[in-house]
């Protein structure tokens, strides 16, 4: 029987284990956080002639992030009296556990994939499903009113948006006829980039996905100028900091879903390893998004609903019928 | 292993099962199913049938419990034990179902589930969704009426409060 410490050095030096703390797992997440919280306040404060953070180090302030972290962790860990202590500590947390488990079904490169699950795409759409219901029980926890109205808006958002991103990403699935994000890269290898084909879809899905990030301009649960962050306005600085986390990790795997399905995920030629190509194309559509934040206004909730029913939607199933026509070939009359 | 995971599950299964009708307070009891369908989903992926797993953790989560958690917060949260004879009618329910569901199942026969048709890696969605309209389209039409039973549902406590 081999000894416990051999056993424990041949697990932290396993693949899987390294997969998951490491890259693309947990150690890497946290440091593209914070170097990505500090990207963002830098490039919106460009697009609106301001500098940004500049102090926390040399360079531009690109430590803002760490910093940040630091400061948070080290704040007193205030839980309002009336609140509901459980699920007010509970969404955060498993909030950040659903964002790992979204990064974990993303082909990052060819073998590197924590876990290969054949119906990738929809999995991924299940597990942010998630979200909005632990947004609703974070703000209805708190016992507040801001909090509480930023869950319900988070819910009513959702309705407008969930159909609409689901359809859009079934173009995809009707073109390549499988589920699996692996066997979606692997089919644009042979017939090229989806999103030439599917470019409406694409469209809808980066519009989506932003609402479904609620970011700007479709930030209504938080927004920070009519309800004071909303559903985060009671949270304490460590709990504040978990609540930061998923928002980012979101970010991220959507920006790596969106670069999977329609932007060919690794692929590229082979002077560049996979694993740049990946991020690359990840990077440009973070920072898509992020521009989206600096210069869109934020939409009102009842036009949000309106639109999500109605243009939306219906330009989804325009989208399907656009992905039909490319499965079966354009009829000629 | 599978054993392990399977005991795991099931125990959360049935203990928020439990916890979902029991609880006092209504948003634990809504939290609670979702956990059930959680550990429900999590047994259709130890069946290998991954795509039930992933519909089920996105229709009855991210639909039905996200219409009972709204409805409730709607209406304010009501405390307090149910009264005596919603316990015996519920009891009357569960065993009525449970006979209802034997009697189903041992009339059912085995070759009613032909094979192990699960869709692993590099399966054919094609095929999958061949069979799924064409053999299994009247289940589907009915399972889909668990929405509306939601709807009506949600549409009932929202109601029953407004007499108050």
């Amino acid at each position: 029987m081999p000894d416990p410490i051999s056993q424990i050095i041949q697990l932290v030096t396993s693949t899987y284990f390294l997969e998951i703390v490491v890259f693309p797992g947990l150690i890497s997440i946290a440091i593209l956080g914070a170097l990505f919280t500090w990207f963002e306040r830098k490039l919106t404060a460009r697009v609106q002639l301001r500098i940004g953070p500049l102090y926390s180090s040399p360079v531009g302030g690109i430590l803002q992030g760490f910093a940040d972290i630091i400061k948070l962790l080290f704040k007193e860990l205030i839980i309002p009296e009336g609140a509901d202590r459980f699920f007010f500590i509970m969404s955060p947390v498993t909030a950040l556990i659903i964002g790992a488990a979204l990064l974990g079904l993303i082909p990052f490169a060819p073998g590197i994939q924590i876990a290969n699950v054949e119906v990738g795409l929809p999995a991924f759409l299940a597990i942010v499903t998630l979200s909005p219901t632990l947004v609703l029980l974070a703000g209805w926890s708190a016992n507040s009113k801001f909090p509480f109205i930023g869950g319900l808006r988070a819910l009513f958002q959702q309705t407008a948006y969930e159909i609409p991103l689901w359809l859009s990403a079934l173009g995809v699935v009707m073109i390549t006829g499988t589920l699996s994000l692996t066997a979606i890269v692997q089919y644009q290898q042979n017939n090229g980039w989806l999103i030439i084909p599917q470019a409406l879809g694409a469209i809808l899905f980066i519009v989506t996905s932003t609402a479904e990030m609620e970011r700007l301009p479709f930030d209504l649960p938080e927004a920070e100028s009519e309800i004071m962050m909303g559903w985060q306005a009671e949270y304490p600085g460590p709990l504040f900091m978990l609540v930061q986390g998923p928002a980012f990790i979101k970010l991220y795997a959507f920006a790596a879903l969106f670069s999977t399905l329609y932007l060919g995920g690794y692929l590229g030629p082979a002077i560049i390893p996979p694993i740049v190509w990946f991020f690359g194309k990840t990077i440009v559509i973070i920072v898509a998004i992020m521009l989206f934040r600096s210069t869109f206004p934020r939409v009102r909730l009842d036009q949000l609903l309106h639109q999500g029913w109605t243009t939306l939607l219906t330009l989804s199933i325009v989208n399907i019928v656009i992905a039909y026509f490319v499965v079966v070939g354009v009829p000629v009359i | 292993m599978t054993d392990l995971t399977f005991l795991a599950l099931a125990t959360v299964t049935v203990a928020s099962a439990i916890l979902a009708l029991e609880a006092r307070d209504l948003v634990y009891g809504a939290a609670a199913l979702g956990i059930t369908f959680l550990g429900m989903a999590g047994l259709f992926f130890l069946l290998d049938a991954s795509y039930v797993g992933a519909f089920q953790i996105a229709v009855y989560i991210g639909a039905v419990v996200v219409l009972i958690l709204f409805t409730v917060m709607l209406v304010g949260p009501q405390l307090g034990e149910p009264p005596l004879e919603l316990k015996r009618l519920s009891l009357l329910t569960a065993l009525l179902v449970s006979l209802l569901l034997g009697t189903a199942g041992s009339l059912t026969s085995a070759a009613a589930f032909p094979g192990p048709d699960n869709c692993g890696l590099g399966c054919d969605l094609t095929r999958l969704s061949i069979t799924l309209i064409n053999q299994y389209g009247v289940p589907l039409e009915f399972l889909s009426l668990v929405l509306a039973a939601a709807v009506i549902g949600a549409l009932t406590l929202a109601k029953a409060d407004r007499k108050e």
